[in-house]
C-alpha cells in the first residue's frame, strides 16, 4: 500500500509539471496583460517598455515559465501584475469563502442525489421516477446564470416587492462573522449549485443501483429471504457506491476552485471569481496560482480516491 | 461508528473548519492597515532626474488654523447616514499612477484628492489648490515653463498632519523615483524641479514646454494624480507594493477608507478633516458586484443605492424601472470609432513604416467617405443606444476642444454609391463592388476587427447590412479584448497592422493632445511599442499635432485643434461612431447631485445625500 502511494505521489509530481506547463502556455497565449494599457493615453513608449520589462513579458515564454515554476517550487506563487499583492495572500483571502459555499453545496448535492437516485431506482418507471427524472433534466439543462438570476429575481426582488420574506441579492454588505447572515446568504447560491448538479449525480446513482439490482448476488440475497431494505442498503448500495465515490472524489478538488458563475452572480468573494476577475485582465501569476492549487488538489484527491476504493471494496488491492 | 457516519462527520467537519477559518481570519473584515511608520533613515531613493533635496519650506506667518480632529476619538453616529454602492470591480492599487483602473481613480476622487478637479460644467476648478494657475493670476509664467500652485491654507490629511507644498514635491519625486514603479511617468518626466518656498506654494519648473501641465496633479472622471502624503511614504521604496498604496487609510478627500474586506466590500467614513468639512453622508459602503444583472437586481431590491459603469445596452432596462430606480447618462469624452488601416510598408519619406500594407482601396478618400456616408450612425444610436448619445463629427466630443463648425456626415447611401462609382468600384447587380487599386483588381470586401462586447457585435451586424446595400462586404471579426488590444510582440493584429478596418473606444481628454497619430509611433519591428494603431503616417497631420503642443496658450491650441479636426473630417480618416456614455443607476432615495462626463460621477461626493 505505502509503496503504491509513494509511487503515485512521484507520478503526481510529473503530472503536475505537465499540467502547469500546459496551463501556463494556455493562459499566456490567451491574453496579453499589456492589453490593459492599450488605450491609456498618458503612457509614453518608454513607460510601456519599462512596464513590459518589469512584468517579465520581454522574456521568451520558456524563460517566463521556468522562472515562475522555480518560484512556485519554493512555495512562492509570485505577485499580481496589477495589485502587486502576493498570490498566496489573494488565494488565502478567497479560499475559506469558496470552501464554505462549495462544501455546503456538495453536502446537499450528495444527500439529495442519494435520496433521489435511490428512490428513482427502486421505483423505476413509476410516476415518482418520471417526475424526478423530468425535474432533474430541467435543472441540468438550464444555464447556471439563468437559474442564478432567476432565483435572485424571484426570491430577492419580487418577494420583497410582494411583501413576503425575501433573500438577499448578494449585493448587500453583510458580516461574514454572523452565522445567521452566513446561512441566509448561502441559501440562493447553494440552491443554484444543487439544482444544476443534483441531476448528474442522481441519474448516475440510479443507473448504478439498477445495474447492481440486476446482479445474481442480489437475486440470491432476495432468495435467502432478506428484507428489501437489507438487500438494498447492505448488498446493492455498497457496490453501486463505488462509481459514485469515484465521481465524488474527482469533484472534491473542484470545491477549491469555486463556482465561477455562481460566485459572480451572487457576489460571493470566492476562488472562482478571483480566477475570472484576474483572467480577464491577463494577470497570469494569479491565474496560474489558482490553477496550480486546483490541479494539485485534483491530483491529490485522485490518489485519495484510489486508496479509498480499498476500504469500500475489499476486492480491490493496491499494489 | 459506521463508515457512512464517519463520512458524514468528515463532511460536517469540513464545513465547520471552513467557517472557523473564515471567522478567524480568512476573509475577515480587516481594518485598513495602520499608517506605515516612518522608516528609519534609509537612503532616500535617487530620483531619475535628481530633483533637489526637499528643503524645509520657509515658515511663513502661521495661519490661525482650527485644530484637526482626531478620528480615533470620534464616536460613530448611532444611525449613520449611509449609502451602499455596487462596483463591478475591486480597485487594485488605489493611488494613481500606480493603478490603471477607473475604479482606483474613483477611489481617489472619494478619498485622496489633487490640487484641482473638473466640475459638472466641464470646468477645471481648484480642489486642494486656492486657485487654478493662469497667466492672469501669475500662476503661469510668460514662457509657460513655470507653474505656481498655491494650496489652500489649513489643509489636513485625515490623520491630522498638514497637507503642504512638500506633498506636491514628494508626489513628483515618488513618481520619478526609479525605485518605484508607476504605470506612467508621462508629464512628470518633463519637470525640472519643484520649489517649495512656503507651506502653501509649489513652483514647478518644466524642462520644456508641456501644455497639459494642468493634468499632472489634478483628477478628472477617469484619470489624474492625487497628492501623496510625504509624512507616510517618505523613504519608502517600491511603493507600488506599499500597504498605503493598496489600502490607504489616510486621505485628503471627503471620505477615508476604514474597512476593506478583500474581494467583498469596503467601508468609507466621512473625513472630519476634509477642507470642506464633514460630508453630508456619514458612510459609504462599496460592495464589489461583478455581474451587472445582479447590480441591477440589487438596485431594484434596494440592496444598493447606486451602481456606476452600466453598459449602453442596459438603457432600455432602466426605462422600465422608473420611478424607483433612475439612470444617469452623462455623455463623456470617450467615443467609439471605426478606423481604416492606412499603413504602408514604404512609409512616407522613410518614416512611419508599417510591417504590412493596409487594405488598398482605403487609400482613396472617396472610398473612406463612401463608408462614412453608408453607415446610418444616428439610427444605430437611436435603436441600440436608446437615443441617449450623439454622433460626433470628430474625436473630441463633449469637450471644449470640439470643433463645433463641423457637422457629422449624414447617412446618404445614394451619395456613397456615387462616390464608389466615381472611384471606379462598380457592382454587378447587388453583388460586391470591384475595381482597380494600384493596378490590381480588388473586391470591396474587407474584415472589421473589434472585441467580443455584445453591443459591438450588434452594431457590426447593422453596419454589415448597411454597407452591403452600397456594395461593400464588411466582415466582422470579434476577438477577446485581451487579444485584440495585445501588444506587437504578442502578434496582436491591431498592433502589427494585420487588419483592414477596426473599431474600439478611446478618448483624448481633458487635454486634447495625443501621440496616436504621429509617424514615429507607427508600430513596427523597430518600434514595437508604438501607439499609432491607425498605422497612419500623414506628415501634414503630424505637423499639426506637433504645432498643437508648441504653445501653452489654450486659445492658440484650440485654433490648431480645430484645424486638425477639419483635416481629419475632410479626409475621412476616422469614422466617429458615437460618444460613449457614463451610465450610473441609482435609487430614488439617493441624491447624487449634478454630474458630467468629464467630472465623473464621484467628483462631488461630499454633497451626496439621501432623501
Amino acid at each position: 500500500m505505502w509503496s503504491y502511494i509513494v509511487r503515485r505521489l512521484v507520478q503526481a509530481l510529473f503530472i503536475l509539471f505537465i499540467i502547469t506547463a500546459v496551463c501556463f502556455l494556455l493562459t499566456r497565449l490567451s491574453s496579453d496583460p499589456m492589453a490593459q494599457y492599450a488605450t491609456r493615453q498618458n503612457m509614453t513608449a518608454a513607460d510601456r517598455m519599462a512596464l513590459r520589462a518589469r512584468l517579465g513579458l520581454d522574456q521568451p515564454l520558456p524563460v517566463q515559465y521556468v522562472k515562475w515554476l522555480g518560484l512556485a517550487l519554493q512555495g512562492n506563487l509570485g505577485e499580481s501584475f496589477f495589485s502587486h499583492q502576493k498570490v498566496s495572500l489573494l488565494i488565502s483571502q478567497r479560499l475559506p469563502m469558496t470552501l464554505i459555499l462549495m462544501t455546503t453545496a456538495e453536502i446537499f448535492i450528495v444527500i439529495i442525489s442519494l435520496f433521489l437516485g435511490i428512490v428513482s431506482a427502486i421505483k423505476q418507471y413509476s410516476l415518482t421516477d418520471n417526475l424526478i427524472t423530468s425535474f432533474s433534466f430541467i435543472g441540468y439543462s438550464m444555464p447556471i446564470f439563468f437559474i442564478a438570476l432567476g432565483l435572485i429575481l424571484i426570491f430577492a426582488v419580487k418577494f420583497k416587492l410582494w411583501g413576503l420574506p425575501y433573500f438577499p441579492t448578494g449585493a448587500d454588505v453583510w458580516n461574514f462573522k454572523d452565522p445567521l447572515a452566513m446561512v441566509w446568504h448561502l441559501v440562493l447560491p447553494v440552491t443554484c449549485l444543487v439544482a444544476i448538479q443534483v441531476a448528474g449525480y442522481s441519474r448516475f446513482l440510479r443507473s448504478s443501483i439498477l445495474e447492481v439490482l440486476g446482479q445474481d448476488y442480489v437475486r440470491t440475497a432476495r432468495a435467502k429471504g432478506l428484507m428489501e431494505r437489507a438487500v438494498l442498503y447492505k448488498h446493492a448500495m455498497r457496490n453501486a457506491a463505488l462509481p459514485f465515490v469515484t465521481i465524488l472524489g474527482l469533484d472534491i478538488p473542484f470545491l477549491l476552485g469555486g463556482a465561477l458563475v455562481t460566485e459572480s452572480v451572487f457576489a460571493w468573494p470566492g476562488m472562482g471569481r478571483l480566477f475570472w476577475e484576474y483572467a480577464q485582465r491577463g494577470d497570469f501569476p494569479v491565474v496560474n496560482g489558482v490553477l496550480l492549487v486546483v490541479s494539485g488538489a485534483v491530483v491529490f484527491f485522485t490518489i485519495v480516491t484510489d486508496v479509498a476504493y480499498t476500504f469500500i471494496d475489499p476486492r480491490i488491492r493496491l499494489s | 461508528m459506521k463508515r457512512s457516519q464517519r463520512y458524514f462527520l468528515l463532511a460536517s467537519a469540513l464545513v465547520v473548519i471552513s467557517l472557523l477559518i473564515t471567522a478567524c481570519g480568512g476573509a475577515v473584515p480587516t481594518a485598513a492597515p495602520a499608517p506605515t511608520e516612518a522608516p528609519a533613515a534609509t537612503e532616500a531613493p535617487a530620483p531619475t532626474e535628481a530633483p533637489a533635496a526637499t528643503a524645509a519650506p520657509a515658515v511663513t506667518e502661521a495661519p490661525k488654523c482650527p485644530e484637526p480632529v482626531d478620528m480615533s476619538k470620534m464616536t460613530a453616529p448611532a444611525s449613520p447616514k449611509s449609502i451602499t454602492a455596487a462596483w463591478s470591480q475591486e480597485p487594485d492599487n488605489v493611488v494613481e499612477p500606480f493603478s490603471n483602473m477607473a475604479f482606483a481613480l474613483w477611489m481617489n476622487q472619494l478619498t485622496i484628492i489633487g490640487l484641482a478637479k473638473w466640475d459638472d460644467k466641464g470646468n477645471m476648478i481648484p480642489d486642494l489648490a486656492e486657485e487654478v494657475p493662469t497667466v492672469e493670476n501669475g500662476g503661469v509664467s510668460a514662457d509657460g515653463l513655470t507653474i505656481t500652485w498655491h494650496l489652500k491654507k489649513c489643509l489636513y490629511w485625515s490623520d491630522g498632519q498638514p497637507i503642504t507644498s512638500v506633498d506636491v514635491k514628494f508626489t513628483w519625486q515618488a513618481i520619478m523615483d526609479p525605485g518605484n514603479a508607476p504605470v506612467s511617468r508621462a508629464g512628470f518626466d518633463k519637470i525640472e524641479s519643484i520649489d517649495t518656498p512656503d507651506e502653501t506654494t509649489a513652483v514647478i519648473k518644466f524642462k520644456e514646454l508641456f501644455p497639459p501641465w494642468y493634468t499632472l496633479f489634478s483628477i478628472w472622471g477617469f484619470g489624474g494624480n492625487p497628492l501623496m502624503p510625504e509624512h507616510i511614504l517618505k523613504g519608502h521604496t517600491a511603493i507600488e507594493k506599499d500597504p498605503y498604496i493598496h489600502q490607504p487609510n489616510v486621505g485628503s478627500g471627503p471620505f477615508v477608507i476604514t474597512e476593506w474586506v478583500a474581494g467583498d466590500h469596503m467601508t468609507l467614513t466621512a473625513n472630519p478633516n476634509y477642507y470642506r468639512g464633514h460630508a453630508k453622508l456619514d458612510q459609504i459602503q462599496i460592495k464589489f458586484v461583478p455581474d451587472p444583472e445582479t447590480a441591477l437586481a440589487a438596485l431594484q431590491a434596494g440592496d444598493v443605492d447606486v451602481a456606476p459603469d452600466f453598459a449602453e445596452s442596459d438603457i432600455p432596462t432602466f426605462a422600465a424601472l422608473e420611478p424607483a430606480v433612475h439612470l444617469r447618462a452623462d455623455p463623456s469624452g470617450d467615443f467609439e470609432h471605426y478606423f481604416f488601416n492606412l499603413g504602408t510598408v514604404a512609409g512616407v519619406d522613410g518614416k512611419g513604416k508599417s510591417d504590412v500594407d493596409g487594405f488598398c482601396p482605403f487609400k482613396d478618400v472617396n472610398v473612406r467617405k463612401a463608408i462614412m456616408l453608408g453607415i446610418d450612425r444616428q439610427t444605430i444610436v437611436d435603436l441600440l443606444l436608446g437615443g441617449k448619445t450623439t454622433v460626433p463629427a470628430s474625436l473630441w466630443p463633449n469637450s471644449s476642444w470640439y470643433n463645433t463648425s463641423l457637422t457629422p456626415y449624414p447617412y446618404d447611401p445614394e451619395q456613397a454609391k456615387k462616390l464608389l462609382d466615381d472611384a471606379g468600384y462598380k457592382a454587378a447587380g447587388a453583388g460586391t463592388r470591384t475595381g482597380k487599386c494600384d493596378g490590381k483588381n480588388v473586391k470591396l470586401s474587407f474584415s472589421f476587427e473589434t472585441t467580443t462586447k455584445q453591443l459591438r457585435k450588434d452594431i457590426a451586424v447593422e453596419v454589415q447590412k448597411e454597407l452591403k446595400d452600397i456594395g461593400i462586404e464588411f466582415k466582422p471579426v470579434h476577438t477577446p479584448a485581451g487579444t485584440f488590444f495585445g501588444s506587437y510582440s504578442e502578434g496582436a493584429n491591431l498592433a502589427t497592422g494585420k487588419y483592414d478596418m477596426a473599431g474600439y473606444t478611446t478618448g483624448f481628454y481633458p487635454d486634447p493632445w495625443n501621440d496616436n497619430f504621429l509617424c514615429q509611433n507607427v508600430p513596427n519591428k523597430d518600434n514595437p511599442v508604438g501607439t499609432n494603431n491607425y498605422h497612419l503616417c500623414d506628415p501634414v497631420l503630424e505637423k499639426m499635432f506637433v504645432d498643437a503642443n508648441a504653445s501653452a496658450d489654450p486659445a492658440a491650441r484650440k485654433v490648431v485643434f480645430d484645424t486638425i479636426q477639419k483635416y481629419m473630417y475632410d479626409n475621412a480618416l476616422v469614422v466617429p461612431m458615437y460618444a460613449r456614455l457614463n451610465l450610473t443607476g441609482y435609487v430614488d432615495r439617493f441624491d447624487p447631485g449634478p454630474t458630467a462626463g468629464l467630472s465623473g460621477f464621484m467628483w462631488d461626493s461630499a454633497s451626496w445625500d439621501v432623501k
